[in-house]
């Protein structure tokens, strides 16, 4: 998952980066509100944790350009003053929530997880098709209930793959979702992900989860649980 | 125009001067249609004199004498001129007074009825023209018509003169009452220049308050500014107590971390500063949430309810969309709530967090409005089916924040915030039993 960061205190942008990536998202970050409206602007983006009280443009206003551009990610909001007047504006203005400084990293892990979950459409961390499962807080996947382990990029691939199940992600869509834009891109090397996920998840050839569609992308197959 | 005494003399100069401007019109208008009447009777006196003097003929028809009742007719130019003309027996006479004048051509009118007009000639004249029956001996009727004409000239010095007078009065009333409006403005506005006078001093430090006395239509401004200025006064002294309070508070838990930190035990440290983090965020949130309500402002302002909880509402309804909740406000939209609509977001906010956060699916939101003696006694309720706030914890909960030495981490201080407002503003809040078991929160306040 692609996580925009929009702080211009370094020491927190450096360590919520440092966090994020070392939970497995792809995080770019930008140092104030012009930035960040690029950066917006010019990537896919799966959250954005966004600070109010951003240099050259507000919280405020970084929030509702993005949505006047119809762009629709989650956004997260950090703000060090703790009155309502500035979270009610935060959200009325297409924040989705909010948090107040200082705060818990594992708080705001969370809260990115249950946006993220609730803008894939599901409700409850635990996604499940058939009997592959993923629980998007704990970053787990099973199979029939065993842990499969996986490293980071192959668990991004997996999840990102299983909250848009159904769908043709393609694989530029795929690779600019689960690497930051400073990132040395290969496509091949996704192949080699795909690969790894089809040998831990599909063994014997049967359940083809992940389909590959020639010229097209990949596809995550809604599975059904056996009956 | 930014002085009321300019207006106010400038508005009553341009009444003065359309007043008395129309006024000498008026008398204007009056003083020459009295004259011109007057001069009418004089012609038509004229008229029956010269019929007084007239003599008849051996005919038996009218004829008029040599001698002239009114000698102004005997010399020429005196401006009194008469032509008499018998239609039947074509007989014309003029006084000597109008040799080489002519007369308007003569118009028919009922013979008795005099008529009188202005003649715009060169010079202009007066007219009188009035027409008679005459019978001579034979039985004859004869019209006989007499032109009685005056010089427009006395007349129009009479006028111009009665004007210079008029002028001349109503010019000096006019100076005179723009001299005492002057001074009665000055007089009646002194008490707001006393008043300016007053800021001054309460600016410059040399008064605290306005003192008065001052006239009873001031009672209420003067009154307004000593609350606002009370008022200020509070907000500065509660600002300083709560900076005092705060560094005073912040103070142990530093002693804390100072104290772990000059040890040697890094596990130690470590639980010191994710213990005192906690603390001393909830003590910075607490005291200065708490400086920063506006409180109870000079004028009691009530603000519409509903629009408030509209808008926490569904900002609330984003954040916990997880949990759907459905909840219900029956709040009129037109009802208001005392306080200043920051305060009150921010006391509503705190309260509705809670409820969003505790309740399992259900919140509620209602108003009892109880009116007595012009008092307005308002509770609001806010319900929800959580799992309510023990009793003997309620007292705490409610004050949590407001002493460094009461840690209690966990739960938040949004509560003790809303109660903390409520205070502010002369209310009450509590904590009971919703019917469902959950947390009740009551605000009590009075309009």
């Amino acid at each position: 998952m692609r996580v925009l960061v929009v702080e211009d205190e370094e020491k927190l942008r450096n360590q919520l980066k440092q966090r994020l990536v070392s939970e497995g998202y792809s995080v770019d970050v930008a140092t104030d509100g012009e930035e960040g409206l690029y950066f917006a602007e010019e990537y896919p983006f799966d959250v954005a944790v966004i600070d109010l009280g951003l240099p050259k443009l507000s919280g405020i206003e970084l929030i509702r350009s993005v949505r006047n551009q119809q762009i629709i990610f989650p956004i997260l909001i950090l703000t060090a003053r703790d009155n309502w007047q500035d979270k009610v504006e935060g959200l009325e203005v297409g924040g989705d929530d909010y948090l107040v400084k200082p705060f818990n990293m594992e708080e705001l892990l969370a809260r990115l997880n249950a946006l993220l979950r609730r803008s894939a459409g599901f409700a409850s961390p635990q996604i499940t098709w058939g009997p592959i499962a993923i629980n998007t807080a704990q970053q787990q996947a099973t199979l029939q209930g065993n842990e499969v382990l996986l490293t980071a990029y192959e668990y991004k691939v997996l999840e990102y793959l299983m909250l848009h199940a159904g769908k043709v992600i393609s694989k530029s869509e795929l690779t600019e979702h689960i690497y930051d834009q400073d990132f040395d891109r290969d496509s091949n090397v996704l192949e080699v992900f795909i690969r790894r996920l089809r040998r831990k998840f599909d063994p014997d050839g049967e359940l083809n989860p992940i389909e590959t569609l020639r010229g097209r992308g990949y596809r995550f197959n809604q599975l059904q649980p056996p009956a | 125009m930014r002085s009321i005494q300019s207006r106010l003399l400038l508005a009553a100069s341009v009444v003065l001067a359309l007043f008395l401007g129309v006024g000498a019109l008026a008398l204007d208008r009056a003083f020459k249609d009295s004259a011109e009447s007057a001069l009418e009777i004089q012609l038509t006196q004229q008229v029956y004199a010269l019929l007084g003097a007239a003599n008849t003929d051996p005919q038996g028809r009218m004829r008029l004498p040599e001698s002239l009742p009114d000698p102004r007719l005997a010399s020429p130019d005196s401006g009194l001129y008469v032509q008499v003309v018998g239609e039947q027996d074509s007989y014309k006479w003029h006084s000597p007074s109008s040799v080489g004048r002519s007369f308007p051509a003569f118009k028919a009118i009922p013979p008795g009825t005099p008529r009188f007009e202005f003649i715009a000639a060169d010079p202009p004249f007066y007219l009188l023209s009035y027409s008679l029956l005459w019978e001579d001996d034979a039985g004859h009727e004869i019209s006989y018509f007499f032109s009685v004409a005056e010089s427009a000239a006395g007349l129009n010095v009479r006028v111009a003169v009665f004007r210079r007078t008029i002028l001349l009065w109503l010019g000096g009333a006019a100076i005179l009452l723009l001299l005492m409006q002057g001074a009665v403005l000055r007089w009646g506005m002194r008490p707001l220049r006393e008043v300016a006078e007053d800021l001054r001093m309460i600016e410059t430090g040399e008064q605290e308050r306005l003192n008065g006395p001052y006239p009873r239509e001031l009672n209420k401004l003067t009154d307004g500014i000593n609350s606002l200025i009370e008022h200020n006064t509070a907000s500065r002294d509660r600002y300083r107590h709560r900076l005092g309070d705060l560094a005073h508070s912040l103070k142990t838990p530093l002693a804390v971390l100072q104290g772990a930190g000059e040890g040697d035990d890094p596990e130690l440290l470590r639980e010191a500063i994710s213990e005192q983090i906690p603390r001393m965020n909830e003590i910075i949130q607490y005291q200065l949430k708490s400086a920063a309500v506006a409180g109870r402002v000079a004028f009691a302002q009530a603000t519409p309810l509903r629009p408030i909880l509209d808008r926490l509402l569904n900002t609330l309804d984003k954040v916990y969309r997880d949990k759907a909740i459905t909840w219900r406000c029956q709040i009129d939209p037109e009802q208001l709530f005392p306080g200043e609509p920051g305060d009150l977001l921010e006391c509503l906010g705190n309260v509705l967090e809670n409820a969003y956060k505790y309740a399992k699916s259900r919140i509620e939101i209602s108003i009892k409005v109880d009116e007595k003696q012009d008092i307005q006694r308002l509770s609001l309720c806010i319900a929800d089916d959580g799992p309510g706030i023990p009793v003997e914890v309620r007292e705490r909960v409610l004050r949590r924040g407001e002493r460094a030495d009461q840690q209690m981490p966990g739960q938040g201080i949004g509560l003790s915030v809303a109660s903390g407002i409520v205070h502010l503003y002369g209310g009450k809040l509590e904590i009971a039993e919703s019917a469902w078991g959950g947390a009740l929160i009551l605000i009590h306040m009075e309009n």
